[in-house]
């Protein structure tokens, strides 16, 4: 199973090298490609995926101390809601710089 | 550009004077025929609603008998107290109008934009840098006012001998809130509108409804988050070291 999961990553990473060539071969040389859009997706999608992993966390861990004392709910809410919120806001911040980008 | 019902009345009644103005100030809009952008006008229709909202619980209030507004007006001023008293601590009352107003002029600014018709002022950079701006330089007046000049000394640190590495770092993290409060206000509305419109160009029917539903919970959460980081901003400025 392990070997057909690596066998099936590395068939993509070589054909994600692959494309470009083909590509280049196939159509006209001076159609280019629009790099501000692919490495736009890829950001978002890094920001997206790393603050969602770290909000994850936040929440188990307000969770587990919610279960352990419930009379605490106050402040640890007031933590959670912050610390979500400045997470939030760097992700905020890559949709910002990429809408300059693309924008201007 | 294209203009709302309500930003082409104030620009017929108004746009003469408000061009004369902004020539006087050496400012030319971009489109002289129109100077009063949606969102300026957009801003101007919040306020006039929420002075008459308020204007409305004024006239009512009443100790033996309160109506309806004056319920979810002391509503919303217990919400704030309990903030401010755990933020902010002992001497909160004093900023509590502020957080009031701050906080129901973007709950409304975020919620307009529902409305079909209308449009988010919130939704344009320049609306939430001004909350921004006011907001900082009213927790430093406030921050100089309660402590005097002993407030500086929050600018250069515990340890004397740090103060020259100290002071640039603090001075440049004040104010990367005016852009961090500035960016995440604007951003979620934004994107809200954003992920509303792709949405609706995938689906017209149906689908987009829950985005905006979404919008809603997304225009609660950021008026509050803002509203806390005021106060959190305003208890550290105000602390009386003992």
């Amino acid at each position: 199973m392990r070997k057909f999961v690596m066998f099936t990553l590395c068939l993509l990473v070589i054909s994600m090298f692959a494309m470009p060539a083909f590509a280049q071969g196939g159509e006209a040389p001076h159609a280019a490609t629009n790099w501000v859009a692919i490495t736009s997706g890829f950001a978002m999608a890094l920001a997206v995926a790393l603050a969602a992993l770290g909000q994850s966390r936040v929440a188990s861990a307000a969770c587990e101390g919610l279960a352990r004392n419930p009379a605490a709910r106050p402040g640890i809410q007031l933590a959670l809601i912050l610390g979500l919120a400045f997470i939030e806001s760097l992700v905020l911040f890559t949709l910002v710089i990429i809408f300059v980008k693309v924008v201007a | 550009m294209e203009q709302l019902a309500f930003t082409q009345f104030l620009n017929h009644y108004f746009g003469g004077v408000v061009l004369q103005v902004l020539t006087r100030l050496g400012i030319h809009p971009k489109h002289p025929a129109a100077p009063i952008p949606n969102a300026a006008a957009m801003e101007v229709l919040v306020v006039l609603l929420l002075t008459a909202f308020f204007i409305a619980v004024r006239s009512r209030l009443s100790v033996d008998n309160p109506g309806a507004l004056q319920h979810v007006m002391e509503g919303i001023e217990g919400f704030a107290s309990g903030l401010g008293k755990e933020i902010i601590g002992h001497h909160y009352e004093r900023y509590i109008p502020y957080l009031v107003t701050l906080g129901l002029f973007i709950l409304t600014c975020n919620l307009i934009g529902l409305i079909p018709g209308q449009e988010s002022p919130t939704g344009v950079p320049v609306v939430p840098l001004g909350c921004a701006l006011v907001t900082w330089f009213y927790y430093h007046v406030q921050g100089l006012r309660e402590n005097g000049l002993a407030y500086l000394k929050h600018f250069i640190g515990p340890v004397w001998w740090l103060a020259p590495l100290m002071f640039p770092i603090e001075v440049f993290s004040h104010l990367a809130r005016i852009l961090s409060l500035t960016i995440r206000l604007f951003a979620n509305m934004f994107a809200g509108e954003m992920v509303y419109l792709v949405f609706f160009s995938l689906i017209p029917l149906g689908i987009p409804i829950i985005f905006q539903g979404l919008h809603v919970g997304v225009a609660f959460i950021q008026t509050y988050i803002f509203v806390l980081l005021a106060a959190v901003y305003l208890g550290e400025a105000t602390a009386h070291e003992h």
